[in-house]
């Protein structure tokens, strides 16, 4: 080894050069970089959500509509003249925009593009809902009577109250990289129209314009966050070293390591998911610790003038700390790598990243500071300052010696909150839910809720095994019962299938008498009503419900929330209806899609993906342990405060009720990795201390002395670098980021406040 | 204007007519298109493939008569397959101009009864097939447009005009769906072998490709007509057969009580 440190010692220039050319190489990777906004892309490939979604894209068409509400808190709600001209000029303006697509009914849904379907004495009408703006009251209050009256969408275009009405578009298929952009030029568009100053408000909302939100949001995050980072390591690394070198050596390792692991994203096609945003943060703020460990040791040798020539004395700096900083980069990198055990992409994407940019700024750590410490000019003499917080260091040594008992009772009565939490712990993979309570995207989305049907689609796919097997009357009441099934749960807005238009199509067949509203009695009949709606019916106006050889069908459902447990309910009661209804002995098949169902998918695999990775995670680096101190006890002791902590964070999590989703089930993991440095750092100086023959109480008063600021320090950064992302503009950042704060400083304490308790128990004194 | 000046005024018109300019205007084309003999009444079979963008195919066959009364014209076609539609029969009096709403009346036969249908906007899609209302005319209304002749080619080995029809208003921008069309109109036969469509926002549409033109009873006859529409990837393909042309069709042919009776044959 010593022979590879001289060699860069030795080589000065070249070292920096390979660097700089490193980093220009991945510079010029990550104009690659891309961002990844499709929910459906966060599951993996093999999963039945995914799978799902692109057979009912592929059968049944996109179903991720843009929405826009318009509510009039007026009395007649939007049922006037004012309020339905609006209607009328924003579903032409609709209509007129290339970014949708509008060639069908279904692809522009507004109360001016509506049918209603009527029967009379001796015909059927089926007509626009408004041929133009009505002007009359009479024509207005006809309008709102026939609303009612046709129902398939009373309460989904307009609200049931009427004092509101909805507007659904389809973006041009192909067309999620402009998703930000729809939201900009439909956000402009309502603006204008609300500017003149009518009672109306309108609020937008639907997958397309919250995936384009995210877009938009994570580039803008990534920029934002950064010199936040920055800034507070730059304040860090004065107050610890005080010169231009110790602030902008390390700040070079952190900044080349992130540039590298950036680079190498780019380089493997990886996107950016909204977790990985969060990557750079993490790199600088974890990263930092091995550049600081290596300066202050040299500073230190330095100063004592232990070595005549400043390259014997580099080389030994390398040499004494090569090991535990592997060792530390190793166990942190675990924790990382232990997300592998997820299916869920951007969590092994999270993951991975996350470790080969802790191994690269270990990397560059040994090879920058080393080289660039050979080229600069050697400074006369450090003179010796005492870092900042000696005398709490000091005292608590100390302190902690005089109070076991106190201490044990602490940290036995935060476990026992921790485990109280542990048992209300919750899962939502919601994707509304990850924007702040006050963002005004998610007020938008809760207030078309309250008002209307609901903007999150669930579909349920049944394929009767055979051509024109959904024309079949069975069939067609099965798919009528399970819509009032499915409607009986309060979070489900409204269900739609061909059948509700059979059933209305046979009413208005029979003089609109409503005993007749209910399927048709053959599967003749069936075919022949659709081939009388087609004559005033665009090709793919059904193209939503059924297939063209008339054997699959599709109920889409409106929900009010896609909060996971509703979901995880409604489908499991649903589970035993479709068993019943559509048997798959006989030739049924059921099957489950949408914004609903992959959020539901999403937590069941976060929750394994946890236990897994945690379980994973817990196993290595204790055989990690036990292998650095080669023992079984002190590895298990080296466990504690971790462990601990990573109890506390999921205690937190449950007592305030934040829910596992994508980005807090990376807490523990994370947690256990970082907050394991401690713990080694701690016991490596503490063994040193009782090999040299001090005793118990010495050894703790020294080891804090020694290692009591590293890791202070290290709390510092970490701390420090996670609370930056409570200034986040989605929610599960900010979560993470306070978690992972608050696990960092359970560690803290438990690492340099309970472990010289615990080393203390027995009889014997535990000697390392 | 009697019929004396009319005669007189088209004679000067011809007379005049190469003296300022060697080829005929877009709109006279189009007059051209329209005046051209499709025959007094026809017999057909029609064969109707929609084809959607996964490539499923919807076939239906049905069999149709047609009789001009003047400008007006009436039809009824009965569908034959596929069999769940059996013996449905669409009636329809077709009037001329857009003052008048076109009757239709419609026959299912699984509830034995005849339905008054409510009349379809131009712009409207026809029997769920890639035509509309519209296009299902033999000619477009020709007052609605703005014609121009820009240019000519070759086509299938074909001297053809190409003529330009835009719709006059935005009002029929929006109703017909189309801000742009483009007519390929065999210089032989007046005969148009090609139509390319754009929408309202000025997109490409659809194209209409008619093949396999031949003389049938004197008259010329596309055999097939596929519709294509390049957003949505759907297609409409139409194949028609046993033309009989000026048979002498009964007005009776045209009634409630046929619609009723079914299909048989003649």
């Amino acid at each position: 080894m010593k022979r590879i440190f001289n060699w860069v010692l030795t080589h000065p220039k070249s070292i920096l050069l390979i660097l700089l050319l490193m980093t220009g190489l991945a510079v010029s990777q990550m104009r690659h970089l891309y961002i990844e906004t499709d929910m459906d892309a966060m599951l993996p490939k093999h999963s039945d959500a995914y799978i799902n979604k692109q057979v009912l894209e592929e059968r049944f068409g996109s179903t991720d509509m843009v929405i826009i509400g318009v509510i009039n808190d007026d009395k007649d709600g939007v049922y006037n003249t004012h309020s339905l001209a609006l209607v009328q000029e924003l579903t032409d303006w609709l209509a007129a925009q290339p970014m949708f697509r509008t060639l069908a009914l279904n692809d522009l849904l507004s109360l001016a593009t509506i049918k209603d379907i009527r029967g009379s004495e001796d015909g059927l009408e089926v007509e626009k809902f408004m041929d133009g703006v009505p002007q009359t009251s009479a024509e207005i209050s006809q309008l709102k009577q026939r609303m009612h009256e046709f129902g398939v969408y009373d309460d989904v275009i307009v609200s049931a109250d009427g004092s509101g009405t909805i507007f659904a578009v389809r973006p041009m298929p192909d067309s999620r990289h402009q998703y930000a952009e729809i939201y900009e030029l439909v956000k402009a568009k309502v603006a204008e129209l609300e500017a003149r100053g009518g009672s109306e408000r309108f609020f937008i909302s639907g997958r397309p314009i919250i995936e384009g939100v995210f877009g938009a949001y994570m580039p803008a995050e990534m920029k934002r966050m950064q010199p936040m980072v920055m800034a507070l390591l730059l304040v860090l690394l004065f107050l610890s070293f005080r010169t231009p070198r110790g602030v902008l050596l390390p700040m070079a390792v952190v900044l080349m390591a992130e540039i590298w692991t950036l680079g190498t994203m780019a380089a493997l096609g990886a996107p950016i998911y909204t977790i990985t945003t969060m990557l750079p943060i993490l790199i600088l703020a974890i990263g930092i610790a091995d550049a600081v460990h290596f300066l202050s040791r040299e500073r230190l040798l330095a100063h004592y003038q232990a070595y005549a020539h400043r390259k014997e004395r580099i080389v030994e700096v390398m040499h004494e700390l090569w090991k535990p900083m592997l060792m530390t980069s190793v166990t942190t990198g675990v924790g990382f790598l232990s997300m592998q055990a997820s299916d869920l992409p951007p969590i092994r994407d999270f993951g991975m990243f996350a470790a080969i940019g802790i191994a690269y700024a270990l990397l560059i750590t040994m090879l920058l500071l080393p080289a660039a410490l050979m080229l600069l000019p050697e400074k006369a003499k450090h003179a010796e300052r005492k870092p900042l917080f000696t005398a709490y260091v000091e005292w608590l040594g100390g302190a902690v010696l005089k109070h076991p008992k106190r201490i044990m009772a602490m940290f036995a009565m935060l476990l026992l909150v921790a485990l109280v939490g542990v048992m209300r712990l919750d899962v939502n993979a919601s994707l509304v839910d990850q924007f702040k309570p006050g963002d005004p995207l998610r007020q938008a989305d809760k207030l078309l809720n309250k008002h209307f049907s609901g903007t999150t689609s669930l579909d349920v796919m049944i394929d009767t095994g055979h051509e024109n097997g959904l024309l079949e009357p069975a069939f067609l009441q099965h798919l009528v019962d399970l819509q009032q099934a499915l409607e009986k749960d309060p979070m489900v807005g409204d269900t739609s299938s061909i059948a509700e238009f059979l059933q209305t199509m046979n009413q208005a067949l029979h003089a609109d008498d409503p005993a007749w509203k209910r399927v048709p009695e053959t599967a003749d009949m069936a075919a022949q009503y659709l081939l009388l709606y087609s004559f005033s019916g665009a090709p793919d106006d059904f193209e939503t419900f059924i297939t063209g050889d008339y054997r699959q069908a599709h109920i889409r459902i409106n929900m009010k929330t896609d909060e996971t447990k509703v979901v995880a309910n409604l489908l499991t009661q649903m589970q035993a209806k479709t068993d019943a209804w559509f048997p798959a002995e006989q030739g049924y098949k059921v099957e489950w899609a949408g914004t609903a169902f992959t959020v539901y998918r999403l937590s069941q695999m976060i929750i394994e993906g946890q236990i897994a990775s945690l379980l994973t995670s817990v196993l290595a680096i204790f055989l990690l342990c036990w292998w650095m101190f080669g023992r079984l006890l002190i590895a298990a002791i080296a466990m504690i405060p971790v462990s601990l902590a990573v109890t506390v964070n999921y205690g937190m999590m449950g007592n305030f009720g934040i829910p596992l989703d994508i980005a807090t089930a990376l807490t523990g993991a994370m947690a256990l990795g970082i907050g394991v440095d401690f713990a080694i750092h701690y016991l490596h100086r503490y063994h040193e201390e009782s090999v040299a023959g001090n005793s118990y109480k010495d050894s703790v008063i020294n080891t804090n002395r020694s290692v009591g600021h590293a890791i202070l320090f290290n709390t510092f950064v970490v701390v420090g670098g996670f609370l930056v992302l409570l200034s986040a503009a989605l929610y599960p950042q900010m979560k993470l980021g306070a978690l992972i704060a608050a696990t960092m400083v359970i560690c803290y304490l438990a690492t340099c406040y309970l472990f010289p308790v615990l080393l203390g128990l027995g009889k014997e004194k535990i000697r390392v | 204007m009697n019929k004396f000046t009319l005669v007189v005024l088209s004679a000067a018109m011809l007379f005049a007519y190469p003296a300022y300019s060697a080829e005929p205007s877009g709109l006279e084309i189009m007059q051209r298109v329209d005046a051209r003999d499709d025959g007094d009444d026809l017999m057909q079979q029609m064969k109707q493939r929609l084809i959607d963008r996964r490539g499923d195919v919807r076939e239906r066959e049905m069999a149709s008569f047609r009789k001009d009364y003047g400008k007006d014209s009436k039809s009824i076609t009965y569908f034959l397959e596929p069999s769940n539609v059996r013996d449905t029969a669409l009636l329809t009096w077709d009037y001329d101009g857009v003052e008048k709403d076109d009757d239709q009346w419609l026959y299912l036969p699984a509830l034995k009864k005849v339905r008054r249908i409510s009349a379809s906007d131009r712009g409207d899609y026809f029997m769920g097939t890639d035509f509309t209302f519209e296009d299902i005319k033999q000619v477009p209304e020709l007052e609605d447009y703005n014609w121009s002749l820009i240019g000519s080619d070759m086509l299938d080995g074909h001297d053809v005009w190409i003529v330009e029809g835009k719709p006059k208003t935005d009002e029929l921008k929006k109703n017909l769906g189309y801000s742009n069309t483009r007519y390929f109109i065999r210089k032989d036969i007046n005969m148009y072998v090609r139509v390319d469509f754009w929408d309202h926002k000025g997109q490409e549409l659809k194209h209409l490709v008619s093949e396999e033109i031949t003389q049938i009873d004197g008259i010329w006859t596309a055999m097939r007509a596929v519709m294509t529409n390049v957003q949505s990837n759907h297609r409409t393909e139409l194949e028609f057969s046993g033309h009989r042309y000026n048979t002498g069709l009964s007005d009776s042919k045209f009634s409630e009580r046929m619609l009723k009776r079914g299909y048989r044959g003649e």
